[in-house]
């Protein structure tokens, strides 16, 4: 009996232990993952004002969204391209990674210079952007007359046409050596033995790319593209330095168009809207772009 | 490999280090002479370098308190990261009731982007009275869900038999954690610790968002805030912004092993 007894008192002092350990990170999480997300839920579907308790609104923030407002539509539009910009990028990542896998002098110095964007500070990218599009001054518009490509200066960040793909262009300057670093990881992790018997099989590099690269390397793609996603909800700080959403709403999205209803228009209800119209896009993408590569894109060793 | 693709492999890799180099010689170079604001054509070597832009954004910002306010965020994030990831990390090596349901918790919290919840955290962090603080800017990012995989691999790499003698011998847990597995996991302690400071140190929407105080602002704030006010036409902003970039990039060329690393464990921001 008193064996029994010191036995469950361990066992309860242990999992006392275990939850003490866990309880910091899971509060975080609680507070600022799920609490958050439920209560956006609920919002979106409320009458909230800073003043008065809140009423129930049903689906009207939504009817809204979808049968009035023009920003929206055009934020979610922008948002959709601002992610159809990563795969070039991804492209541009694999062949970087393909070519710093070759055993040349100095690829450790290329790939750090490479990758030497992504961690700097977004806000700052933005603001040395913003310099080098510059009309009147700008670096790009100089270089561009230079080799003759325009005769005259473009405006790109004012420009309806040319502002949101200007953005893209930075964004994927900024993110693509996180691409070729991703990738380089899936390269290494090719058994080399595979291209081994495929050169004694006969196969030309060109095949050896299509057939055994290509294919070996989709885990790696596919968490680039769930990168790329995730980017359009990061490309906050850029929008907001170089052109605030303008020319008109060119470069507005969502995640742009979410802060301004909320923290300058003071709508919370309609931000928190506007916020689920968001989240289900990235988690629908994230779906399919997990169900393609096969189920684990992104997945964490858990074990 | 023949002579000629080695050379072609050497062009392009160049060229597109030159596309990533320039925008940051440009910035230095705008910043030493701040000729090309008014010349036209930019010249391409910085002709006459002076600090006076340096000196001008010292005194038109407080440059200080930016940093301190950074620093003091960033700090409480690492620190915070650290305690709660490998706290969190420990425990996950364990058999208990539930844990699959934490794993799963965390994983699915993996898929939330801290953005998509920018509304009713600000509400939250308003009812907990913590807007206008270091606490309230830190609190969001104070633990990694990548990164308490990483402590929770490498305690798991601790060999078992060394944890059941230390037991045996009646040494209390908390001296198993601190005396046995931290000093056995100081690789993922030094990859957390490398991407909770990028992390705050880059934070811009949060802080944005609960600030209304400038006395609170941080580094990117005040980055963001000089722009609106002088324009891109002073050679100030583009010193202010090298001097914001320096810390940021120092850490990373010395920690970039373990920067790489946490990267492409996790890759995506937990």
């Amino acid at each position: 009996m008193t064996v029994k007894f010191g036995i469950g008192n361990k066992r309860l002092r242990e999992s006392t232990l275990i939850w003490f350990l866990l309880f910091p990170s899971l509060a975080v999480f609680l507070l600022y993952r799920i609490l958050p997300l439920a209560w956006n839920g609920v919002l979106s579907l409320q009458f909230w004002s800073m003043y008065k308790p809140p009423r129930f609104a049903g689906l009207y923030h939504y009817k809204e969204l979808f049968l009035y407002d023009d920003v929206f539509r055009q934020s979610l539009w922008n948002t959709l391209l601002f992610m159809v910009g990563s795969p070039i990028g991804i492209a541009l990542g694999l062949m970087i990674a393909l070519l710093v896998n070759r055993p040349i002098f100095g690829r450790n110095i290329y790939r750090t210079i490479i990758f030497m964007s992504f961690p700097v500070m977004t806000v700052a990218t933005g603001v040395i952007w913003l310099w080098l599009f510059s009309e009147k001054t700008g670096l790009i518009n100089y270089f561009l007359m230079y080799i003759g490509l325009i005769d005259h200066s473009q405006p790109f960040l004012e420009d309806f046409n040319l502002a949101l793909p200007s953005i893209v262009l930075v964004s994927i300057w900024q993110v693509v050596g996180l691409y070729m670093i991703i990738i380089l990881t899936g390269l290494q992790n090719i058994p080399p033995s595979i291209y081994q018997a495929a050169k004694i099989d006969g196969a030309n590099s060109w095949q050896q790319f299509w057939l055994i690269t290509f294919p070996l390397l989709r885990p790696s793609i596919f968490l680039c593209l769930i990168i790329g996603i995730i980017n359009s909800f990061n490309a906050f700080d850029l929008v907001y330095v170089m052109t605030g959403g303008g020319p008109g709403h060119a470069t507005e999205l969502l995640i742009t168009y979410i802060y301004k209803t909320a923290f300058t228009l003071a709508r919370f209800d309609y931000a928190a809207a506007i916020t689920v119209i968001n989240f289900s896009l990235f988690l629908a993408l994230t779906w399919l772009v997990n169900r393609m590569s096969g189920g684990n894109a992104g997945a964490v060793e858990t074990n | 490999m023949r002579r000629h693709s080695l050379w072609a492999t050497h062009l392009l890799l160049s060229t597109t280090c030159l596309v990533m180099l320039v925008p940051f010689y440009w910035l230095l170079k705008t910043s030493l002479t701040g000729e090309n604001l008014f010349s036209y054509p930019p010249a391409l070597l910085p002709d006459n370098p002076h600090i006076f832009y340096y000196v001008d954004a010292w005194y038109s910002i407080p440059f200080v308190r930016y940093l301190l306010n950074s620093v003091v965020v960033s700090a409480i994030v690492i620190v915070a990261n650290i305690i709660f990831n490998a706290m969190a990390g420990y425990a996950l090596t364990m058999d208990f009731k539930g844990k699959r349901v934490v794993i799963l918790l965390l994983l699915s919290c993996m898929m939330v982007p801290y953005q998509a919840t920018v509304v009713p955290a600000y509400l939250l962090t308003k009812e907990l009275g913590l807007l206008n603080s270091h606490l309230g800017m830190a609190l969001p990012l104070m633990s990694t869900i990548v990164c308490i995989f990483m402590f929770k691999a490498s305690f798991a790499a601790v060999p078992r038999s060394l944890i059941d003698s230390a037991r045996i011998d009646g040494v209390p847990e908390w001296q198993i954690i601190f005396r046995i597995m931290l000093p056995l996991s100081q690789s993922a302690i030094a990859t957390n610790v490398v991407l909770a400071f990028t992390w705050s140190w880059n934070s811009f929407l949060w802080p944005l968002i609960i600030l209304r105080d400038d006395n609170m602002q941080t580094l990117p704030l005040g980055l963001a805030n000089f722009l609106s006010v002088v324009e891109d036409t002073s050679g100030a902003l583009y010193a202010f912004c090298i001097m914001v970039l320096i810390p940021g990039l120092v850490i990373f060329l010395l920690a970039q092993k373990q920067f790489i690393q946490g990267l492409t464990t996790g890759a995506t921001k937990g």
